[in-house]
């Protein structure tokens, strides 16, 4: 089979049994592959209503087809469960080497059932399948946990090709903040699934195997891949601003067009200068890492030199500037660096982590939660008293313990529900939806909430990549965010990253797909391909209880505008955008998809 | 005479030489285990190795070598492949696996797809 290895291990964990499945090929045609089949099944197999955090919720690790086949920037793993956080599907993309070596290892699929009654790591070395007790990796952070099991392997040439996919002391004690961290350092980028794997009581996943992927037709695929990675040269935003500081390089874009969210969302007088990528490079001395078959390679590497934080690590990405930095109020790299650090070891998300403190720092400021409750003295812009909540959180001591439950149940405790600054339960992404309505419309609609990575919007809005938009004007917004939430399930789909859509229009990767999977696709049947998944996930996200009253913005961006900067006066205008994206996707006036659409997409008996 | 300098600041890890060899001599066949190219990694440094003669038993000088403050493994960076390191040998039919520089005159794939500059092919 073409990019496919077509096998699925399936694994009870309260039986402590695996098997071996064959992917049904009429599926992976309908849906894809990776965050397509991965949803598919998920939602034939999983009542809506359960409890995220119940044995009967499972965990599906599945890589899409052209992944690890050399295919540019074919790398994402997506690890698709009920949200803890969110109570939503979540879909995680993995980057780096896991997904690849999952391949290799010899299956597109791992599911997860039950739930152990000890601690466990999954281990899928040269084809032996095994539970491995982990009594003794339980509390370690996700960066130990990866060293000892590595040394643990006995063989450094086994160790150095085995990767791993491990939650932190975060998701062991179930905090709806958890997320888990592959290949030491990289967080998978959606809250909520730390805990899920947290209440299974799997520690890991390690992968390593020697599988061969069959390519349909070798000598066109190089071509296509040569031709490709050209185009991405030629491309200023993916072979200059990317490759050289990352997504860091969005801040001062950001900053600019006032997007960039200071304290709580609340609009602040913080410097570009000691955030910008001029402070970045005096900061850091930054190294590439890229995923597997990425010529991009937007990971950027350092040494945290910090007095609390020794170690090697991660220079922040725009993700962590974002969130634990500026609407933290926090203006200081080497702090920023070494939460998101911390973050990383511990299991924590990010972007949730950072949303939750800047809640929290806000009541602080309305004197709902005093310093004194707290121990800590957490406030706007101190940026020490940050990183001791962080590790309190994650280890759930002290006062710490409430800040752990997540952004809305903190700012629901005290009866102010307005602190809080997301949508369905998680916190914004680092983009101010006043000032980027279309952005803004996708956070509101998204399935899996808000978060930038599922529509891309930004990629005209912003950055004008392809057109030339006004990021204040909703005129086409609708349709602009239609296109890139379909367009990036299917390259979450197919296992492609969706970044350097920055550089490569879509229609671009027709060919390599095509030539990779020996398949005959157009751009019209990939979209719908796409808009089928959309589809098929709102509608999990409806029986599970959500409707068309969750899709809105938290009423500060509707009722405030931004006082200050270059976004001066901009409320979103997401009520009016909001009708004509549902007639775009084809669903009722209360936001459910109509039966005739139902029927053009194939999904009416799901 | 045609050689490939590799230049170990630059590499990023990304993998994509080994993937280019192994669809370049195994036909429509993607495995890095069956490349001839293998990206090790120590301390977050990535060291692109390329497959050099098999030997049949391994050497006795194996050492540690200290740039700065960190210890390398120079076994990890030797190219021959031993008894003692699995790599370059095709896991099907244990046949051991040589660089040939894809064939006369040179145009290694692995130059080709390299996007980083770590890899490039010189003639001196």
């Amino acid at each position: 089979m073409n990019g496919w290895i077509g096998r699925c291990l399936r694994v009870n964990l309260t039986e402590g049994k695996h098997s071996i499945e064959k992917i049904d090929p009429g599926l992976m045609e309908r849906f894809l592959g990776g965050r397509g089949l991965g949803v598919k099944i998920f939602s034939d197999e999983v009542d809506p209503q359960t409890d995220p955090l119940a044995p009967d919720n499972k965990l599906i690790f599945i890589s899409g087809p052209l992944v690890g086949t050399g295919a540019l920037t074919g790398a994402s793993c997506n690890v698709i469960t009920k949200s803890s956080l969110t109570g939503t599907l979540a879909c995680a993309k993995m980057r780096g080497h896991f997904g690849a070596e999952l391949k290799f290892a010899g299956f597109d699929m791992v599911i997860i059932e039950g739930r152990a009654e000890a601690p466990v790591i999954l281990s899928i070395i040269d084809n032996k399948v095994k539970l491995v007790p982990a009594l003794e990796y339980w509390g370690r952070t996700t960066v130990d946990t990866e060293s000892l099991f590595k040394k643990n392997l006995g063989n450094q040439w086994i160790s150095r090709e085995t990767f791993l996919a491990a939650i932190g002391p975060a998701g062991e004690r179930l905090l709806p903040l958890a997320n888990i961290v592959n290949d030491r350092f990289l967080s998978v980028g959606c809250a909520g699934i730390g805990a899920v794997m947290g209440s299974k009581n799997l520690k890991a996943l390690a992968v390593k195997g020697q599988h061969s992927l069959q390519v349909a037709d070798g000598n066109r695929f190089v071509q296509v891949v040569n031709s490709l990675i050209n185009k991405l040269n030629s491309s200023p935003l993916t072979s200059q601003s990317m490759s050289q500081w990352g997504t860091a390089f969005l801040v001062g874009l950001c900053y600019q067009k006032g997007m960039l969210p200071q304290n709580n969302f609340r609009g602040g007088t913080l410097s570009l200068k000691n955030i910008g990528t001029e402070a970045l490079n005096s900061a850091f001395r930054l190294r590439s890492r890229a995923c597997f078959a990425c010529p991009v390679a937007c990971i950027k590497k350092t040494d945290v030199k910090h007095p609390t934080f020794e170690g090697r690590g991660m220079v922040p990405t725009y993700l962590a500037i974002g969130s634990l930095g500026v609407n933290c109020g926090v203006s200081d790299l080497s702090i920023i660096g070494t939460a998101n650090m911390l973050c990383a070891e511990m299991g924590l998300d990010p972007v949730a982590t950072g949303g939750t403190l800047a809640t929290a720092m806000e009541l602080v400021e309305q004197k709902a939660l005093t310093p004194e409750e707290l121990k800590i003295d957490l406030r706007f812009g101190n940026g020490e008293a940050m990183l001791d909540a962080i590790r309190l959180m994650a280890t759930k001591g002290g006062h710490g313990k409430r800040l752990g439950q997540g952004g809305k149940a903190l700012a629901d405790s005290f009866e102010r529900p307005e602190t809080f600054m997301g949508v369905k339960g998680l916190p914004l992404a680092p983009f101010d939806p006043r000032a980027i309505q279309g952005l803004g419309l996708h956070f509101a609609t998204s399935n899996y909430g808000p978060n930038h990575l599922y529509g891309n919007t930004f990629i005209d809005e912003l950055l004008n990549a392809h057109e030339i938009l006004d990021p204040w004007d909703i005129k086409g917004k609708p349709q602009l965010v239609k296109d890139y939430q379909d367009t990036t399930a299917v390259m979450d789909s197919l296992g492609l990253c969706s970044w350097p859509l920055m550089g490569l229009k879509f229609k671009n990767y027709v060919p390599m797909v095509n030539s990779c999977l020996g398949t005959s696709h157009n751009t019209d049947d990939l979209f719908l391909m796409g808009e089928r998944i959309w589809n098929l996930e709102r509608m999990f996200n409806m029986k599970a209880g959500f409707s068309d009253a969750d899709d809105c913005l938290p009423d500060r961006f509707i009722n405030e505008p931004i006082e200050e900067g270059p976004g001066v006066g901009q409320v979103s205008r997401i009520t009016e955008m909001l009708p004509e994206y549902y007639r775009l996707r084809g669903w009722s006036d209360t936001g459910e998809p109509l039966p005739e659409t139902l029927r053009t997409l194939g999904l009416e008996n799901s | 005479m045609a050689r490939i300098k590799i230049d170990h600041d630059k590499c990023t890890g990304c993998r994509h030489c080994e993937i280019a060899c192994s669809l370049n001599h195994v036909q429509n066949t993607a495995n890095p285990r069956r490349a001839r190219i293998r990206v090790m990694r120590d301390h977050n440094r990535y060291y692109p190795v390329i497959a050099g003669p098999f030997v049949d038993a391994a050497c006795t000088s194996k050492v540690f070598v200290e740039i700065g403050d960190l210890q390398y493994d120079m076994c990890a960076v030797c190219r021959a492949s031993c008894p003692e390191k699995p790599y370059f040998i095709e896991a099907e039919t244990d046949i051991p696996l040589k660089c040939d520089f894809c064939g006369i005159p040179p145009s290694p794939s692995c130059v080709r797809w390299c996007n980083s500059g770590a890899l490039e092919l010189v003639d001196d």
